[in-house]
């Protein structure tokens, strides 16, 4: 994957990113839509090239995410947080943003809980990451084979692919599909898992 | 006395000469020609002006309007309200006429006015050899023919001194001792044939008839109808039965002279209880096309709607007036030229006749307070002279205008200093704009569509009117409040239009299919601008400018891509570009961005708009 690996080249922005409108919420609703979408796939595409799981948007607000300083232009907190709520929704039922961000309940960036704060980015959706996963171990022929997470997440084995250095508990969630699935068993203690895949 | 072609204003109206003033709108007006209607020129506005009677159609107005010039115009009259004539057929009630009767021309011997030995015979060989080819329907009713002509004199009895009408047949020319007079309705008894004969003599001297060969006889009509509207039935002369005792009344009584009950004058026949009444039973006239056709005989107007009664009292000032005799007369002689004109020529203008009284020349301050004292004199005297009675004020018309229009002028030069030009020249235009307005006093009371219907047409005419451009000067769109302040103010603070009848009546465009319309924006913001305006021109006319700031590189460098981007526009600048006022220029931007050709900006600068590059 050409993103995993070239971390240090820097991210390019879609070209609206320049259009001082962006920053703007918009009234009306099909412009307001596509900015959007144009906001949840810059967002993504930042996440995957940053190799972020978790987004703080407390932090993020200052990040060049969602602060432009060559156009002196920002997408405030409240503005960010709708954007990410948007994500959080299924795009058919709520016409949100596909599901592609979902909120962590509890967790707080400063030590204050404060509710919608913090937000998985699933630029990848944990069900995506456990085709991946599973495609990866027919590729290898690890069928039967118990691997520990930490040999998933952190082996050399892996370091050629896209789950390399991935947030633990993302791991745990597209395992748990796999589960669910059928596909695979998981056990150990928290924090010493192991798993077998079938 | 010909049918003139009319030229009608944008909104439907006969579009006026220079001097000539409106004077009376009526709508359901049907014209007849003699005693024919024309056809397709039943249903439509009588208007008066101080120059023309004009008839504009309701339907295809363009098609059929026509005008005839009061100075063709010998006179005018005004046929009995409600008529009824008894017939075998029972009642028929005509609605009420005004009769125009052509002059007489030269160089050609008119029948109708030289043979003149009674109404009756006047009207028919007036009328019969005019169109002997034309097909008549021949069981014509005649309205007036047949009727025994009303007489309003008395006689009185030398038995009981009781007064009798003279009996409608009674004709002095014809008459003679043999003649059957009836009884005095008191004690029964036969007067003498020369009490009757003096009685009928002495009325029909007595009265300001319009005919002063024809005292021989009493006319038809004038008579009976200077009370309004009686009723009766006809064979009693015009006289009134009482509703209560049955006692016939002189038809001037207000009151039954026997039992004191009140005579219900209008009893039999209400006017305006059949308002909307467009065909009546009279014959048709044959002639479709009746523009510039000539008209030997008379023409009638009859009003379905009211507001006859006005119309004639109208009628008959404007043609003593004769205003057209002043169209291309000078304005009123400036009065004591040498010297009053050098205290300015607005002013010189200004001063009414007054014999030039022997000038002392003064110098220095003292010249100045005289100059100013005389001409303050003046205008007192002007003013004066003019509000003295009404008639007085027709007369010195041009002399108030030219007054109104300087005080007008001064107001707006002294009292607002940094005021537009443009409000001043609406200001000064104002006196113009006086001839053109309808007001309210202009229609009978009570017909408040009429009023909001020619209100309407007269806001179309005052913004499509090209000397003024008020539409053109505010980039074709312009709010209704803004129209509503210009619009009243141009009335010069007389007969002001309130809010609600404004708006009412703006609503009446799109119905009235007059060249602009009112539209709402979707804040509420109610603008007026032209008929074929639509939001899609508009639109078209911001893209065209996005267009224009992609090409035109920016003043100062910019971080974003100026050819792909190209830069932001706030409302004033809209309205500075296209001439809006920046309300409406707020208005269509949003209005843009609704429907999502622009995109909005709100920063520290304030909300500027974009082209829409975020819907991909």
């Amino acid at each position: 994957m050409a993103t995993s690996t070239t971390t240090t080249t820097p991210f390019t922005f879609p070209p609206t990113y320049n259009f001082p409108p962006f920053f703007t919420p918009q009234p009306n609703s099909t412009t307001r839509h596509s900015q959007l979408q144009k906001w949840s796939s810059l967002i993504q595409s930042w996440c995957r090239h940053h190799r972020t799981y978790r987004l703080s948007l407390v932090d993020a607000v200052d990040s060049p995410l969602f602060h432009n300083a060559a156009l002196r232009k920002r997408l405030d907190l409240a503005e960010a947080r709708a954007v990410v709520d948007w994500m959080t929704k299924k795009e058919e039922e709520e016409g949100g943003g596909g599901q592609r961000a979902e909120w962590i309940e509890g967790a707080s960036a400063g030590g204050n809980a404060m509710p919608k704060s913090v937000a998985w980015i699933w630029w990848r959706r944990p069900e995506e990451w456990a085709d991946v996963l599973v495609d990866w171990i027919d590729a290898t022929g690890q069928r039967g084979v118990v691997l520990t997470v930490f040999e998933l997440v952190q082996g050399e084995a892996t370091v050629s692919q896209e789950f390399h250095g991935m947030d633990n508990d993302v791991m745990m969630k597209a395992l748990n599909v796999l589960v669910k699935r059928g596909k695979a068993s998981v056990f150990g203690n928290e924090g010493e898992e192991g798993v077998k895949f079938f | 006395m010909f049918f003139k072609s009319l030229d009608l204003t944008t909104a439907l109206r006969p579009l006026l000469l220079p001097d000539e003033t409106l004077l009376f709108v009526q709508d359901a007006v049907g014209l007849y020609e003699g005693k024919y209607k024309i056809p397709d020129y039943q249903n439509g506005h009588a208007y008066l002006t101080s120059h023309r009677v004009c008839y504009v159609a309701a339907e295809e107005p363009r098609k059929y309007s026509v005008g005839i010039d009061l100075k063709e115009v010998d006179r005018a009259e005004y046929q009995v309200v409600k008529q009824t004539v008894r017939s075998t057929a029972g009642f028929f009630k005509s609605s009420p006429k005004i009769t125009l009767y052509p002059k007489p021309q030269k160089g050609k011997t008119d029948k109708s006015r030289s043979a003149t030995a009674s109404p009756t015979v006047s009207q028919q060989s007036s009328l019969l050899p005019v169109h002997p080819s034309s097909p008549r329907p021949q069981s014509v009713v005649p309205q007036q023919a047949a009727s025994p002509k009303p007489v309003n004199a008395t006689w009185i009895c030398p038995i009981c001194s009781f007064s009798n009408p003279v009996p409608s047949n009674f004709d002095p020319a014809t008459a003679t001792a043999a003649t059957h007079l009836p009884p005095c309705l008191a004690c029964g008894i036969k007067p003498p044939f020369t009490t009757v004969l003096k009685a009928a003599i002495s009325a029909a001297t007595s009265r300001d008839s319009p005919l002063p060969s024809t005292t021989a006889f009493p006319t038809e009509n004038n008579t009976a109808h200077e009370n309004g509207s009686l009723s009766g039935p006809a064979g009693l002369a015009g006289s009134v039965s009482c509703s209560r005792c049955t006692f016939v009344n002189h038809p001037s009584l207000m009151e039954c002279e026997m039992c004191g009950a009140p005579l219900a004058t209008g009893g039999l026949s209400i006017p305006g209880d059949d308002s909307s009444r467009t065909d009546s039973p009279a014959p048709f006239f044959a002639q479709s096309r009746i523009t510039n056709s000539e008209v030997t005989d008379s023409i009638k107007l009859s009003f379905r709607n009211g507001g006859e009664k006005t119309f004639h009292e109208r009628l008959k000032g404007a043609l003593i007036q004769r205003k057209w005799l002043l169209q291309n007369a000078p304005p009123v002689p400036p009065p004591s030229q040498a010297g009053a004109s050098t205290s300015g020529p607005a002013i010189a203008a200004l001063e009414s006749p007054q014999p030039a009284a022997p000038r002392a020349t003064a110098v220095g301050i003292a010249g100045l307070e005289q100059r100013g004292l005389e001409t303050r004199m003046n205008n007192q005297l002007v003013i004066g002279n003019a509000f003295e009675d009404l008639e007085a004020l027709m007369a010195s018309a041009k002399q108030i205008v030219a007054l109104a229009e300087t005080l007008a002028r001064e107001s707006g030069m002294t009292t607002n200093e940094g005021a537009s030009a443009e409000t001043n020249a609406v200001l000064s235009e104002s006196a113009a704009a006086l001839g053109m307005v309808t007001t309210k006093d202009m229609l009978s009371s009570g017909s408040e569509n009429l009023y909001l219907s020619e209100l309407s047409r007269n806001l179309a005419e005052y913004l499509t009117d090209d000397r003024k451009g008020i539409l053109h000067r505010e980039g074709g769109i312009m709010s209704l409040i803004d129209l509503w302040a210009v619009f009243n103010r141009s009335r010069n603070g007389v007969e002001l239009v309130s809010p609600s009848d404004f708006q009412r009546a703006a609503e009446l465009w799109e119905k009235l299919k007059l060249p602009v319309r009112l539209r709402r924006f979707k804040s509420g913001l109610l603008v007026v601008q032209r008929y074929d305006w639509s939001d899609e021109k508009t639109v078209r006319q911001l893209q065209e400018w996005m267009e224009e700031l992609r090409r035109v590189p920016p003043d100062e460098s910019v971080p974003w891509d100026w050819t792909v981007f190209g830069r932001a526009v706030t409302a004033q600048e809209a309205a500075q570009r296209f001439k809006w006022s920046v309300g409406v220029a707020a208005e269509e931007l949003e209005m843009a961005e609704d429907r999502g050709v622009l995109c909005r900006e709100e920063g520290i600068e304030g909300l500027r708009f974009w082209s829409n590059h975020i819907v991909a």
